[in-house]
């Protein structure tokens, strides 16, 4: 596909894009500009199906792609049917590893599906990744149909006191995307990673960013038109040059439509482990700030966390991402951001050239004189800020490498395992790199109550820290049946583990 | 019987020609269609000359891709030596038929009195890019949810399974779809040109290699080579060069959604539906007046569909006619296996259709015209159907999974 093509295609298949008939209610996909029944007289409606569920019409197993999809060897491709509009379109069933005996079809159809945002194809190692949403998981399987009812956008004209009285920044929503996929470390080693979340071959950074998002706006009920600002952090962006951040923008509409872009804006954002946190104070910063003209700042932070083949980071690294929106509106947060501290020097403990594959990594340096400094300087530091001391605080969420490095951190400040534990996921899913201190944040959140003081900090190589001081609202309770979370998504019995080449050969395609 | 004399015939073929079907590495893709060109010429009883041709319509689907040309009247206009109006339709696997069609209409307008139909394609020069290139023919959001055509005739086949096969989880109905191979492959055992010339068993269809299931690769047509052409005139100047041209009575076209997820239906194709419906009616027959057809079996669920959409039996009964028909076969040493549904019988692909004699997408449509011309002359030698008064014939031909279909109605008298 030219780039032309490409952005004709991507209005269409992020979204599920149809034309609606008014009059007789046939709905046309692709979309087209009028009634095959209704003539001159058509009145047609733009209408999408990102959020619905729909159920497998016929299918069959693709033994032998095309060249396109000969990295995922074979595969299962159906017709879908939304049964809200009687809308037919052609999809790939994702997550799903077909036999390699003969199975029975007939017997899959009528099974329910959710659409997932996933890669299709690139075209080639140098050209565009091609994306769309006509990729289906089964609804029984790994990941359930969540609906989406989001608040309607208060018009410009409304009053700010209908649309909830402002108060301190903080969290509004979180979404949590790991991937279904999971590799054992066998023996259980690797500094107490005992498995690790991998991508499907068809996943990547911007795909788990895409599905995060979207769990977030699910959880925090928010029309994505209020999304005025979207940050990605990651260091596994797929391109070098052309940002994550406008797809994720694109798929989930955020900020305001206009002639087939948005009224927002943001950025991707390269800072090794910490390049999402980095953002939180900023996405608090600007939902306070009247020029923003916004109401909510999304930041996600994901990775397909790299690693050369037999490297020790081979045996810790996983896959996934996580997206917090932050707002103001005091019927909205979930828990307040109160302290910030951030701590940085030049300490090249983790580094990857332009144009490598491969992170380098400075073996026992990136330890002491790296994560330990830096990580510990900035828990201090908020805590003395703050006025509190360790048994003030409820639970730690600290970047994780491994298992090791933040509970040893956190002990030597003062924390006590029960604090430390719940957001140690790293065990079962490894180091998502952006993704980690995030996730084991939502982790915490999961379980937090109201009151509950959370000491989350980063750390990213290169080096620094951030140290966040949250507090947990009462509203946390009142969104708690729109959340999947990490401790469901770890231990899904719908997960499925792979041998060690399959892991690489998956990874190597993300 | 059906004569033509109660007919108005559109247009009339007096000449057809072919070279075999299947991996022709050392020829191009306009030498093959020269030579099916000149066999169809000289094939002429009364003699044709090249300055009798008026105008060419030629049918194929990829040649700019496979072979990286294009100005196909160009290529011809030297290989036949001749500056005569020349056009290529392009219907995917319908392109021949779509010539022919076009050809008829030109005739029938007036326009040309004597023209060259020709049909070619030259998969084996991108065999390697050709599961990729066919699926031009497909929506490309088909493409894009990585199927390729035997994958969406799987999701057709699957869901008449799940539809209409028999309640013992289809085993029925998956032996009947296999038996569509065993008798197409039968039948081109006597054919000369046809790329595979040997017997499958039921068993040898069904432990195949799987291509996209349930369609396993003896439910397929192969990847070909080939190239076929037709002398065609006006009714009125047949006899001027035979006393035996094969008339053709009806010639109908209709369209549908490229894409199978759009369609009305799964299980079947409307624009075969509706194609044989206009062609029955212009020539006031029914598919009992139908004694042998030349059949689209690019997958074996197509010719079960076919004898569906045709109205040659009831929607979903297809499979269980195929099944009946084989069975009552086995044992005799026939040549050619007709299909039988109470009064009506019909002998489908007596040349072996795309399954047997193979599918050079676009010479395929001319190709089923050329078996029905020689079978209604009597000159299709070792393979002759064996049936006294054979005098009418259907082919049919269509694209894609089914976004356009030609069919075609010959007699003899």
């Amino acid at each position: 596909m030219s780039e032309p093509i490409t952005r004709r295609r991507i209005l269409i298949d992020y979204r599920i894009r149809a034309a609606k008939c008014l009059g007789c209610g046939r709905v046309y996909f692709p979309p087209k500009s009028f009634c095959n029944i209704e003539g001159r007289k058509s009145r047609m409606r733009e209408v999408d199906h990102f959020y619905e569920q729909g159920t497998l019409l016929s299918g069959n197993v693709i033994r032998g792609p095309t060249k396109k999809f000969a990295y995922l060897k074979s595969f299962l491709s159906g017709i879908i049917h939304f049964q809200n509009d009687n809308l037919k379109v052609p999809g790939r069933i994702t997550d799903y590893v077909p036999p390699p005996e003969e199975i029975d079809v007939t017997e899959f159809i009528g099974k329910a599906v959710v659409p997932r945002f996933r890669k299709i194809y690139t075209d080639g190692a140098s050209g565009l990744i091609y994306y769309s949403s006509l990729n289906f998981s089964f609804e029984d399987d790994y990941y359930p149909f969540q609906e989406y009812k989001p608040v309607k956008s208060a018009s410009s004209s409304s009053p700010s006191s209908k649309r909830g009285d402002k108060g301190k920044p903080g969290i509004v929503g979180y979404g949590v995307y790991l991937p279904k996929f999971r590799i054992k470390n066998a023996p259980p080693g690797a500094l107490g990673v005992l498995e690790r979340t991998l991508p499907f071959a068809d996943e990547d950074t911007t795909t788990f960013a895409v599905e995060a998002g979207k769990r977030a706006l699910i959880h925090s009920a928010i029309d994505g038109a209020r999304v005025k600002k979207c940050f990605i952090g990651s260091e596994s962006a797929p391109y070098a040059v052309n940002p994550s951040m406008s797809t994720v923008s694109q798929v989930l509409e955020l900020g305001e439509k206009y002639e087939g872009g948005f009224f927002s804006g943001g950025v991707d954002a390269q800072f090794a482990c910490k390049a999402a946190t980095d953002l939180f104070i900023d996405a608090a910063a600007l939902v306070a700030y009247p020029t923003f003209g916004g109401e909510y700042v999304m930041v996600i932070g994901a990775d397909n966390s790299q690693a050369a083949a037999g490297d020790p980071l081979d045996y810790t690294v996983g896959a996934g991402g996580t997206a917090f929106i932050f707002g103001n509106r005091k019927e909205e947060v979930i828990a307040t951001l109160d302290c910030y501290v951030p701590y940085t020097s030049d300490t090249p403990d983790f580094y990857r050239r332009d144009g490598e594959k491969y992170p380098q990594h400075g073996g026992r340096f990136t330890g002491i004189p790296a994560y330990y400094k830096h990580v510990g300087t900035a828990m201090r530091a908020a805590l003395k800020l703050c006025g509190l001391a360790p048994g003030d605080i409820q639970y730690v969420a600290n970047h994780a490498p491994n298992a090791k490095f933040p509970y040893q951190v956190a002990k030597e400040e003062g924390f006590s395992r029960e604090q430390i534990e719940p957001g140690l996921v790293v065990k079962y899913i490894g180091n998502l790199y952006s993704g980690s201190c995030p996730t084991a944040l939502a982790a915490v959140l999961d379980i937090a109550k109201p009151g509950d003081k959370i000491l989350m900090t980063s750390y990213g190589s290169g080096a620094g820290s951030d140290a966040y001081l949250f507090t947990v609202t009462d509203e946390i309770e009142r969104r708690r049946e729109k959340l999947i979370p990490v401790k469901e998504q770890i231990e899904n019995p719908h997960r499925q583990y792979v041998d060690y080449s399959t892991y690489r050969r998956w990874k190597e395609s993300s | 019987m059906k004569s033509t004399k109660k007919l108005k015939p559109i247009a009339a073929i007096v000449g057809a020609g072919r070279t075999k079907f299947g991996e022709l590495w050392y020829k191009n893709p306009e030498e093959l269609l020269t030579e099916a060109g000149i066999k169809a010429m000289e094939s002429v009883d009364y003699g044709l000359r090249r300055k009798d041709i008026q105008a060419c319509y030629f049918g194929s689907f990829l040649y700019q891709v496979t072979n990286k040309l294009a100005l196909l009247p160009g290529y011809m206009a030297r290989e036949l030596g001749m500056n005569i109006p020349m056009s290529n339709t392009e219907a995917a696997c319908g392109s021949g038929g779509s010539a022919l069609y076009n050809a008829c209409h030109g005739i029938r307008a007036g326009v040309y009195d004597v023209v060259l139909v020709g049909g070619f394609e030259k998969m084996t020069d991108r065999s390697e890019k050709i599961l990729d290139d066919l699926m031009f023919a497909g929506d490309s959001h088909e493409f894009d949810a990585g199927y390729t055509f035997a994958g969406l005739y799987a999701s057709m086949m699957a869901r008449y399974i799940h539809d209409y096969g028999d309640a013992d989880g289809g085993v029925k109905c998956r032996e009947a779809l296999a038996f569509v191979t065993c008798k197409n492959h039968h039948h081109a055992i006597g054919n000369k040109y046809a790329q595979f010339r040997r017997d499958f068993t039921v068993d040898d269809v069904l432990n195949s290699p799987l291509v996209a299931d349930p369609i396993r690769m003896l439910h397929c047509s192969p990847v070909s080579d080939g190239a076929v052409a037709l002398v065609v005139v006006s009714p009125e100047v047949a006899r001027k060069y035979t006393d035996t041209p094969i008339y053709v009575v009806g010639s109908q076209q209709a369209t549908d959604d490229v894409s199978i997820s759009s369609r009305e239906s799964l299980t079947g194709i409307k624009a075969t539906r509706l194609a044989t419906e206009q062609v029955l009616k212009r020539t006031n027959m029914t598919m009992r007046d139908i004694q042998i057809a030349e059949v689209h079996d690019c997958f074996t669920i197509e010719e079960t569909f076919f004898l569906e959409d045709s109205g040659f039996c009831k929607k979903g009964e297809g499979w269980k006619i195929i099944h009946d028909s084989y069975e009552s076969f086995k044992g005799s040493k026939s040549k050619h296996i007709p299909y039988v549904n109470g009064d009506k019988e019909m002998v489908v692909n007596p040349g072996g259709g795309l399954k047997a004699d193979g599918h050079p997408v676009g010479a395929t449509g001319v190709r089923q015209v050329y078996e029905c011309f020689k079978q209604l002359r009597t000159e299709a030698g070792e393979n002759q159907v064996d049936k006294e008064g054979l005098n009418v014939a259907l082919s049919h031909n269509i694209g894609g999974t089914g976004g356009i279909a030609t069919v075609h109605i010959l007699m003899k008298e």
